[in-house]
């Protein structure tokens, strides 16, 4: 292993390597960081370059994109509440509480180092754990796919802020809205009054509408207010070494979760962060802070998302399996190339996979390098005024919802959903559980059906797996723990307010 | 809802093309006399990383310097493939968008799509592929033929779950059914919306037997961790050559029900048009890359224009009809 390994790394003797590394990087990091877009497009779109390129040359650059992208959706979520992707959602909860705290720059110091030194960790457990890993993710069928998307969902009860009551509602609305389309299994229109319904409703659209323009509105109706004062982001030696160093412990969970979470074929760097940041909250010192501006809530999804990334290479290389729907189109680039995903993988191309680790460890540095690069910069933007940041975030908003399909549909989504966004803001609605439960809704509906046809319509498959058994007692006990202490502290407040009781 | 993110293809492709069509230098290109006016957006009714997904994209590498212009792939996966559908009849019938469709297209128009699509709704441009459907299971499966598997059918009443590509009516379903009533017995059937989803459900055990073409899981069957059952077809895979078909196995099913690949887009497309689309896509497929893959995933050329595809499309959705109604699914 080491000798391959060690080939993996000698391919970097080849400038074209370094020049591949480097490019993929940086058009990541934009893909990244404009909403809309993303790591699965970006791959799509850099396959054509590929084609008269060395399989070895190809995949480094593919590489270094997917995890770039991966990061790059941190950078509008810090500093404009605009996740562009659904995994930097979970960044936006505590990066933009920062950035208005004045703390942009510290926010995207820690988003880009704990975003590599995710992936640095999980290339190393992907070296060591890919084929027994992939091994064992297939044994998720269509139950363990239910509880996992149940465990997802339950954790909205923990992030749910203030009322239980309200945090279910979200929980509800997005439900709801994940039944929009067609019916997965039989191809039944539900909800879709036209056909630009069918596919569902679009993420995108909805994710901008709900964080960006209905902050948008809210920058309006204060009209000018105080101007935040972002401290700029210093050199080095200004940093807060002992504040980076003291999470090392939440990025060390946040890394190994994302990564066996992104091994699991079909669940993802969106889950992945969802699950670190609700661990990261309930093992903080200081939970009260997330979602006010937690950089521990910060550290724990970016390490998760970016350690996604190596997670979903995992099946990719042992198996020929697509982890992510990135890896799925990598696999189509391999193919096109000639080179042929599969178990016999690492016999046969062993420069592939053996590559994928060397570029996975040293674009960890390069990304490093732009993402702080660019922080210094980026940092400045939460110094722009709120009349103007409102303006420049409601173009962003419409560029983006109108480039994730080219067409003015999802435009309309996001408008509509930015007037929603708002409304459910006033009345102290959480916006964080409609996102969990879109997300989750269509994986949870189509597998818990799924899983009634393996076993013919018998309820037994739910608990005769240990794995499916063991995920669905997690999902109960995230779910009844905090409504145990919304009943108590409750009873407590009426005994108080009765003493007769 | 993620492979959403493709249609925003479109809107980089402007910086793309230039690029790219630079970047291919000037190898001698065959001429096409179809001159697209800008990016040809393919629709596919897949998820990136499928069978069809790949034909296309390996197909693009010949015919983007023939036409002068890129390919964009735009994934719309959605059941039945009713989402790229819509893309693609919304579209104008200029040669700029189209789509890749499989005999699924057929049998969802008669099923679930029907009253949405017809096959009067699209111009049938041309055929491309033929691939065969196989049944495979574990190495490790007390199954190892056709024979195996219909006795442990009888013998367990219709609790053998078999996994494919698409609802109940689907084309693998319908396959699927041909030899039920072929064999008399029944199979409980589990539909995937990938078939890398197949190959993960298949190897963790969640179904017994696979369905798939030949192409996703050949290193499956190079390494061994499956073995195959049947061939839906008139004969072997000269990629599969151990695997007897259906007939020589004694079950007696319709061989034509075989996938096919063609090009279609949306209706009043000029006929000229469609000759031109029809000819550079035929011509796109003798390049070497192309028939490379082609020849390593197992799938058989095939060359129908626009009027012999068309003709082909209301044979198909008669004899699809019929099986259909065999099956129980049609009122």
């Amino acid at each position: 292993m080491i000798e391959n390994l060690l080939s993996g790394f000698s391919a970097f003797g080849d400038p074209l390597v370094w020049l591949s590394l480097v490019f993929g990087s940086l058009v990541g990091y934009l893909i990244g960081a404009i909403p809309g877009l993303g790591p699965s497009l970006g791959v799509a779109l850099l396959i054509p370059f590929t084609y008269g390129l060395d399989p070895v040359v190809s995949i480094v650059g593919l590489v270094a994109l997917y995890a770039a992208a991966e990061y790059g959706g941190a950078i509008t979520a810090i500093l404009i509440n605009s996740p562009g992707t659904s995994a930097a959602v979970a960044t936006a909860w505590d990066g933009y509480p920062l950035s208005q705290q004045g703390k942009a720059g510290e926010a995207l110091l820690v988003s880009i180092v704990t975003s590599g030194i995710g992936i640095f960790i999980s290339a190393l457990f992907l070296l060591f754990t890919a084929v027994p890993l992939s091994e064992f993710a297939l044994r998720f069928g269509p139950g363990e796919y239910f509880a996992l998307a149940l465990v997802g969902l339950s954790l909205v009860v923990g992030l749910a802020e203030g009322s239980v009551v309200k945090g279910a509602v979200a929980m509800g609305i997005g439900l709801a809205l994940a039944t929009v389309g067609l019916d997965t299994q039989t191809g039944t229109p539900r909800f879709a009054a036209s056909v630009e319904l069918f596919e569902g409703l679009p993420l995108v659209p909805v994710l901008l509408g709900l964080y960006a323009l209905s902050e948008v509105l809210f920058l309006v109706e204060e009209g000018v207010t105080a101007k935040i004062k972002s401290a700029p982001l210093g050199g080095w030696r200004t940093w807060n070494w002992k504040g980076l160093w003291s999470l090392n412990g939440v990025v060390f969970r946040s890394s190994v979760l994302g990564y066996i979470i992104g091994i699991i074929p079909g669940a993802g760097a969106s889950i992945a962060s969802f699950i670190a940041y609700a661990v990261a909250k309930k093992t903080s010192k200081t939970p009260e802070r997330f979602g006010k501006g937690s950089i521990e809530g910060v550290a724990a999804s970016e390490a998760a998302n970016n350690a996604a990334v190596s997670g979903a290479m995992a099946p990719l290389l042992a198996l020929g399996i697509p982890g992510s729907p990135t890896t799925a189109v990598m696999i189509g680039a391999l193919m096109i190339q000639g080179i042929q995903p599969g178990p016999l993988l690492f016999s046969r191309n062993p420069e592939i996979p053996y590559t994928i680790f060397a570029s996975l460890w040293i674009g960890v540095p390069v990304m490093v390098f732009i993402g702080l690069a660019g922080a210094r910069a980026w940092a400045h933007v939460a110094n722009i005024p709120g009349p103007a940041i409102a303006a420049i975030v409601a173009g962003i908003s419409l560029v983006g919802a109108y480039a994730s399909e080219g067409t003015m549909f999802p435009v309309y989504v996001m408008t509509a959903f930015g007037i929603l966004g708002y409304l459910l803001r006033k009345v102290q609605v959480p916006l964080a559980p409609i996102i969990l439960a879109l997300v989750l809704g269509e994986m949870m509906e189509t597998n818990f059906r799924r899983a009634l046809i393996t076993s013919h319509g018998s309820l037994e498959i739910f608990y005769t797996s240990p794995l499916t058994v063991a995920l669905l007692l997690t999902a109960i006990l995230a779910f009844a723990l905090p409504a145990v202490g919304f009943i108590r502290k409750r009873r407590r407040a009426a005994m108080a307010a009765d003493p007769s009781v | 809802m993620s492979f959403n993110l493709f249609k925003a293809a479109r809107a980089f492709t402007a910086v793309a093309s230039f690029s790219v069509v630079a970047s291919l230098g000037s190898p001698v290109v065959a001429e096409t006399a179809w001159k697209p006016s800008g990016p040809v957006n393919v629709v596919m009714h897949t998820k990136p990383g499928g069978t069809a997904d790949i034909f296309i994209r390996t197909l693009a590498q010949s015919l983007e310097p023939m036409i002068g212009q890129p390919i964009v792939v735009v994934n719309a996966p959605g059941a039945g493939g009713a989402t790229q559908m819509a893309h693609v009849s919304q579209a104008k019938p200029d040669g700029v968008t189209i789509g890749i469709n499989t005999m699924s297209h057929f049998t969802s128009m008669l099923t679930n799509l029907k009253g949405t699509f017809s096959v009067d709704d699209f111009s049938w441009i041309a055929s491309t592929q033929e691939d065969p459907i196989i049944y495979f299971v574990r190495t490790d499966s007390e199954i190892k033929s056709l024979s195996d598997l219909v006795a442990k059918a009888k013998a367990s009443s219709g609790t053998i779950n078999i996994g494919g590509f698409g609802p109940v009516g689907s084309m693998q379903h319908l396959g699927t059914a041909m030899l039920e009533s072929a064999a008399g017995v029944k199979f409980n059937w589990v539909g995937f919306d990938s078939t890398p989803d197949i190959m993960t459900a298949l190897l963790g055990g969640h179904v017994d037997v696979g369905v798939s073409n030949l192409g996703p899981t050949a290193p499956f069957f190079e390494s061994k961790r499956i073995i195959g059952l049947g061939v839906l077809g008139e004969k072997r895979l000269n990629g599969l050559p151990d695997v007897p078909t259906f007939g020589e196995q004694g079950y007696k099913v319709d061989t034509s029900w075989v996938q096919v690949r063609g090009v279609f887009g949306p209706k009043d497309m000029p006929l000229e048009l469609q000759q031109q689309i029809a000819d550079a896509i035929h011509e796109a497929m003798k390049a070497k890359t192309y028939q490379d893959y082609a020849r390593s995933t197992g799938v058989i050329d095939s060359w129908m224009g626009p009027k012999e595809y068309d003709a082909f499309v209301r044979d198909v959705s008669k004899i699809a009809t019929k099986q259909l109604e065999a099956a129980g699914l049609l009122q």
